[in-house]
């Protein structure tokens, strides 16, 4: 477990709509958390026994063959989908007793997404994908606007406010997903194969911006990687084996 | 406002995908503007059918035909002694020929006038007929034959037959229209109907004023010689107006040309009712009463009350009417009236579930789009509102799309000039086809005239209507929209990042 416990960074315009409970120590906690899918001749148990512990602020890379549990893990701490077993706390809340519309709140004001393939809503433009993200808080349309390029200039993309996603590189439409995800400023930062899709350079920048990130705003991040290199830049690699952790080097 | 910016994006950004669907919905929104326009238009055309006959719904024709039958006493034994005494005095006051009276070599020429077969209502019973409850207005009119008989008395004696029973020869023998010669001499016949109108009450009258096609409507300070032809007969006569035309030796202006009304009293001469009563010594005497009901509701109770106070009285109705009108109008009416409705119902549901497929087929295509808005915090009631948000945008595309191929539609149909025929079937109440005394019976008196015209079919589309369909679409897209986005917001997030497109 990583000694570091910074104060998280929140976004103070986000910070006033998104009331959060005195924070616990750990950011998450799980313990005995499985996973199945199916069930009799077809159950798949895709995590099983599963404990685990991530400290605020921390820099986690989860690393695994193909169909290890790395992404239903990351699912799981990202409070879509529910844990077939097991406990799953997040700053002290239990994901498993918390109804869908908590979870909702939760997804919105305490966790920000980063996916391997952006996940960009193509009719949206670069501005748009951010204010998605922003239009379910009670922030009005100035302040949206506002915030939405704060955003832009913290990834390095004023003035593509208005390019659509297909009008943006590879790199440009992952740093419009990081500043979409940092949108409500979240305390946790997941990570799914972000520089998976982007070329070696690019996914190198991208693996910068997410450092100083976690740097800057003490930031929980979890991230999936294939990548030795990207998780070789965590402070800390558990590496899933068949639904198991098998290896943590914390 | 995102929410509106994201659903126009969503709409302006998959073009194809949205107006696929709002042509979709379109189809159904144009088909309901379409059949409604057609129907409107085929109510309309048989509206004016019987308008010419009738105030739909508010007037009704008033005879009192004679009942013939052909067994008994001859043809008219079926008479009472009162309808008897009144036909011998209608037919028998005329100025009728007497070949006893007539020298052989000797020229005639002269006009005899002959009530049609109804029995007539006195001015008195007009007035009574007015006085009903229910009642607005009242209008007689007058339906003769005219004979017309010109040449050399032929040298035969004609022994006179004296008619008893119910022979209506009470003022001497008469010749019918029917022509021929006799011995020496030689006799030319012809026949043409003349209706009297009050021209006070040119809506009641039996000629109106829409009906003229050429020349002016009598004025009741004009001349008591004015005629207004019909088509067919000036035709025939090579008349028009400014012509001049010589009925019972008197000269009359022909002032206008008129259309014959389908089903209605179609005489080949109108002139003002009471030249027509002193010319034919029919003096205060109607054949038919026009009368117009102060409601439509009253139709009914006026009708009733006819019959009761009027015996032998024939009440014909705009309904009487409608239910003798036949031919393809009828046909396109009756498949309209049948067909049009279930079509309408079938086209707008096929309509909103080729919609709801589309959308559905839409949806499930961003199906990660809405796992990542679900993972950035978009709640199920945010997602239901974007995709039906969409929806209704596509319905409201799909609704003026829709009334626009609709209103097309009912264009090209209308330019087409599209026509249907409309046939009157006559109602005879005088069912003395051939044969009868002088031409009774020849010239068969009738409440409707059987015949037909061709109607052009005019469809409308009216504002109610538009926005009816523009609603329809509508609704049809928020069902599409609700199927869609209840499914879309069932997904769990998880599942729906794991969907690959």
């Amino acid at each position: 477990m990583s000694q570091q416990s910074p104060q998280a960074v929140r976004e103070p315009s986000a910070a006033a709509f998104t009331p959060q409970p005195e924070p616990a120590p750990e950011t998450y906690e799980l313990s005995g958390v499985s996973k199945v899918y199916g069930s009799g001749s077809t159950e798949v148990r895709a995590l099983d026994g599963i404990d685990l512990t991530i400290a605020r602020g921390e820099f986690v890379a989860i690393i695994g063959a193909s169909g290890s549990g790395k992404t239903t893990l990351l699912q799981l701490l990202g409070a879509l989908d529910r844990a077939s077993g097991g406990r799953t706390l997040l700053n002290g809340r239990d994901l498993q007793t918390l109804e869908e519309r908590e979870l909702t709140r939760l997804r919105r004001d305490t966790i920000g997404f980063v996916f391997q393939q952006f996940n960009l809503v193509p009719t949206l433009t670069a501005g748009g994908n951010i204010e998605a993200a922003i239009a379910t808080t009670k922030q009005d349309g100035r302040q949206r606007a506002q915030r939405v390029a704060e955003l832009l200039e913290i990834v390095g993309l004023a003035g593509r406010a208005n390019h659509l996603p297909s009008q943006l590189s590879g790199g440009e439409q992952q740093r419009v997903a990081i500043a979409r995800a940092l949108a409500n400023g979240p305390s946790v930062l997941l990570a799914d194969e972000p520089t998976g899709n982007l070329d070696s350079a690019t996914g190198d920048e991208i693996l910068h911006e997410l450092q100083r990130l976690v740097t800057d705003r003490g930031l929980t991040l979890v991230l999936i990687t294939h990548d030795a290199k990207v998780a070789s830049a965590a402070l800390r690699t558990i590496r899933l084996r068949d639904g198991k952790i098998v290896e943590d080097s914390e | 406002m995102f929410f509106l910016k994201y659903v126009l994006a969503e709409l302006r950004r998959r073009r194809g995908r949205t107006v696929l669907t709002a042509l979709g919905l379109g189809v159904g929104v144009a088909l309901v503007v379409m059949v409604n326009g057609l129907s409107t238009g085929l109510n309309n055309a048989q509206a004016t059918v019987l308008k010419p006959l009738t105030g739909v719904g508010t007037d009704m024709s008033v005879t009192r035909p004679l009942k013939i039958t052909t067994g008994g006493r001859g043809a008219f034994g079926s008479l009472s002694p009162t309808a008897r005494k009144q036909l011998r005095s209608e037919v028998g006051g005329g100025p009728g020929l007497n070949f006893a009276s007539a020298k052989a070599g000797s020229k005639i020429d002269t006009d005899t006038f002959r009530a049609a077969g109804d029995l007539t209502f006195s001015a008195s019973e007009l007035k009574q007929l007015a006085s009903l409850k229910g009642v607005e207005s009242v209008a007689g009119s007058l339906t003769l034959t005219d004979t017309h008989l010109s040449g050399t008395v032929p040298k035969i004696k004609i022994k006179q037959s004296q008619t008893s029973g119910g022979g209506p020869g009470g003022g001497g023998a008469s010749f019918g229209p029917a022509s021929g010669s006799f011995g020496g001499g030689s006799i030319s016949t012809s026949s043409r109907t003349i209706t009297g109108v009050d021209e006070t009450k040119p809506a009641l009258a039996a000629v109106t004023p829409s009906q003229l096609t050429k020349g002016s409507y009598f004025t009741t300070s004009g001349s008591a010689y004015q005629a207004i032809v019909a088509n067919g007969y000036a035709n025939s006569k090579s008349l028009s107006v400014g012509s001049k035309i010589t009925i019972d030796g008197k000269t009359f202006h022909v002032i206008g040309v008129a259309t014959s009304p389908l089903g209605g009293t179609a005489s080949d001469i109108y002139v003002k009712l009471t030249t027509l009563q002193k010319l034919a010594g029919y003096g205060g005497q109607v054949d038919t009463a026009e009368v117009q009901a102060t409601s439509a509701a009253d139709v009914t109770a006026v009708s009733t009350a006819i019959k009761k106070d009027f015996k032998n009285a024939s009440v014909t109705t705009a309904a009487d009417l409608a239910s003798r009108v036949s031919g393809s109008l009828t046909d396109a009416k009756n498949l309209s009236h049948k067909l049009g409705g279930a079509l309408e119902i079938v086209g707008v549901i096929a309509a909103i579930l080729i919609a709801s497929l589309l959308m559905l087929s839409s949806v499930t295509r961003r199906v990660r789009e809405i796992g990542t808005l679900k993972a950035i915090g978009w709640s199920r009631l945010q997602v239901v509102r974007q995709i039906c948000g969409e929806a209704l945008g596509v319905g409201v595309l799909g609704g003026v799309l829709g009334v626009l191929a609709g209103v097309i539609g009912i264009v090209v149909l209308n330019a087409s000039g599209w026509t249907l025929k409309a046939s009157v079937a006559g109602a005879s109440t005088t069912a003395a086809q051939s044969g009868g005394p002088f031409g009774l019976g020849q010239a068969a008196s009738s409440a409707i005239t059987a015949g037909s015209t061709a109607v052009k079919i005019t469809a409308a589309a009216s504002v109610a209507l538009i926005v009816l369909a523009v609603c329809l679409a509508i609704f049809g897209g928020l069902v599409a929209g609700a199927a869609a986005s209840l499914r879309a917001a069932r997904l769990r997030p998880a599942a729906a990042l794991r969907t690959i497109e």
